[in-house]
């Protein structure tokens, strides 16, 4: 399966009478958004507004963040199940506006959303102060039940994302990156000394706002299953989550699976990438006995010799990143796993809610607890009711000064369990 | 939810099925549901974890996770969990994944934070009561 990605590179983006691109600029039709997104009758109001990579500007509550994207030619189209028919895509060419992102903000549960700042000390920890983001600020009529208020507003992202890639799909993209997946069987053939190496993709599906769709499937209802890596990158995998801001992953991070990129990148040359297994994080422990069993049987099946497992969110799903540990491990199969760390505010206690000596291979996004001070921007989009209530903040976050005193955790990817994120040892 | 083969197993299964819970609205969302025995606890998420533990010295079984959700110990006030009540060896898993959370819980709760946990403002109760309810509910398909 080979998918060609066009990059059309955003610098700016702003509101102009007609949605286009042009010289390197978005240019976004408000009236056309407004009119796309109150499509839905649960909601009563969206305000757009724009944010770039630069300005005195803070992002609150996010609910998610998109990557517009369009299929130029292939099967199928971008966010299969949602957007699209549930047709497979991953191969053919998809255009990307790359360095815009569509923002959805709203208050589902209010402690569940997160920050993003365009300048200043927050903006070095979330990479979404590095795009053009057109933010979507959604009010739902009243009484709206909070998993129907997360449906709409997940639904009138994926509108607006799809409304803005539309715009790139005659464009010639300003770079061209090719991925090409060869199949289980040839990809030994063509590098039968390299190891063997497949990624196990776990996604946050706790339950209601806690869950992840693959094709428009809930992923708490499936079996631990396999997905061409390309897939992804058409949107196959969309958030449908409220978990803490700092280790979610957005759908534009599932769009951009950097495990994926890395392990195209080192396939052939280092290891030869055989494929992504996802599988799910639920709540019941039959279930995470059965997923973690499934994973490792399809490591088994894969003959592979390691397995990079990563996870979503924390104490529950550090369970499952454990048994999967274990149980590939079991298999003779080495693993590496990724995560973030809730280690106190000293970063002195225990990471993870669970551990095994199996775990000897651990690659970190950070530690949540860590305290910063967010300076005040001029600008905020949203509201900062929630400052005070949101996961990793407290009742005083909000200083009178309008700044902001905080655990990373409040910010938007700070600790991303896929590794996009801005933390760094080096 | 849409989930009958497990709904059925674990009515069927697992007869005794106990949840046991400090959140009013899973107190009321549970009560008089067919094959679901209820035990309310008028106190903290330490004391629902500790009711948990002392079930599975005598031989109940975990169903669910102590620590569902990603709302740490010291932010939300509310905790369900569901066991399988039975009587006879200890069930090793439940054990080391019980005592493992309360582990995790007392970490969190020396990091107390103004309005949070025991001391939550009701505005906020709310909205933690309803992630409780709706991660219980999910979990065990009512």
């Amino acid at each position: 399966m080979k998918l060609e990605l066009g990059y059309i590179y955003i610098k700016d983006v702003q509101f102009g009478a007609k949605s286009e691109v042009k010289d390197g600029t978005l240019y976004v039709n408000k009236e056309e958004i407004q009119k796309l997104v109150l499509e839905d009758e649960n909601l009563v109001s969206c305000d757009v507004d724009l944010a770039r990579p630069g300005e005195s500007v803070r992002i609150t509550p996010v609910k998610d963040v998109i990557e517009p994207r369009v299929k130029v030619e292939g099967r199928g189209g971008v966010f299969p199940g949602w957007m699209h028919k549930v047709d497979t895509v991953g191969e053919g060419k998809t255009n990307v506006l790359k360095g815009a992102a569509v923002v959805t903000a709203g208050k589902v549960v209010g402690f569940q959303e997160g920050i993003i700042d365009m300048s200043g000390e927050g903006a070095k920890y979330t990479p979404f102060s590095k795009t053009n983001n057109v933010v979507l600020v959604i009010n739902p009529i009243d009484n709206l039940e909070a998993h129907d208020y997360e449906h709409s507003l997940r639904v009138a992202g994926l509108k607006v994302a799809t409304y803005l890639g539309e715009l790139a799909r005659n464009l010639t993209p300003d770079e061209v990156k090719v991925y090409e997946h060869e199949g289980v069987l040839e990809g030994y053939k063509k590098y039968p000394d390299l190891p063997r190496v497949a990624y196990v993709l776990m996604l946050q599906s706790q339950g209601l706002l806690h869950d992840t769709y693959v094709y428009g499937v809930d992923a708490k209802q499936s079996l631990t299953t396999m997905i061409n890596p390309t897939e992804l990158f058409d949107g196959a995998i969309v958030s449908g989550n409220c978990v803490s801001a700092c280790d979610k992953n957005p759908t534009y991070i599932h769009e951009n699976n950097p495990v994926v990129e890395e392990l195209f990148a080192q396939h052939g040359k280092k290891l030869n990438f055989v494929g992504v297994i996802i599988t799910n994080e639920n709540v019941y422990l039959a279930d995470k006995m059965r997923s973690s069993d499934w994973s490792a049987k399809l490591c088994k099946f894969l003959n592979l010799d390691g397995a990079i497992v990563s996870q979503e969110g924390f104490g529950n799903p550090d369970t499952d990143l454990i048994m999967n540990c274990k149980k590939i491990e079991a298999e003779g199969v080495k693993t590496v796993i990724i995560t973030d760390e809730y280690a106190g505010q000293d970063g002195s206690s225990q990471s993870l809610a669970d551990a095994d000596v199996a775990a000897n291979a651990v690659v970190t996004g950070g530690n949540a607890n860590v305290v910063i001070h967010l300076p005040k921007m001029d600008k905020v989009i949203g509201t900062l009711d929630y400052v005070d209530i949101i996961a990793g903040g407290w009742s005083g976050s909000l200083q009178p000064d309008g700044s902001i005193i905080a655990e990373l955790q409040v910010i938007t990817s700070a600790t991303n369990e896929q590794g996009y994120n801005c933390l760094s040892a080096r | 939810m849409n989930r009958a083969g497990k709904g059925s197993f674990s009515r069927s299964f697992f007869a005794n099925m106990l949840l046991i819970t400090n959140n009013p609205d899973v107190r009321d969302a549970f009560t008089d549901k067919h094959g679901i025995t209820l035990r309310f606890i008028e106190g903290s998420y330490r004391d629902v974890l500790v009711a948990a533990r002392d079930l599975i010295h005598s031989g109940s079984k975990l169903l669910t996770h102590p620590l569902m959700g990603s709302l740490k110990p010291n932010e939300t006030p509310y905790r369900s969990v569901a066991l399988a009540v039975m009587e006879g060896p200890m069930d090793m898993d439940s054990l080391m994944l019980i005592e493992r959370s309360i582990e995790t819980f007392d970490k969190f709760a020396a990091v107390t934070r103004p309005d949070r946990g025991v001391n939550t403002p009701e505005r906020m109760l709310a909205d933690f009561r309803l992630i409780d309810l709706s991660l219980i509910s999910s979990a065990l398909d009512h």
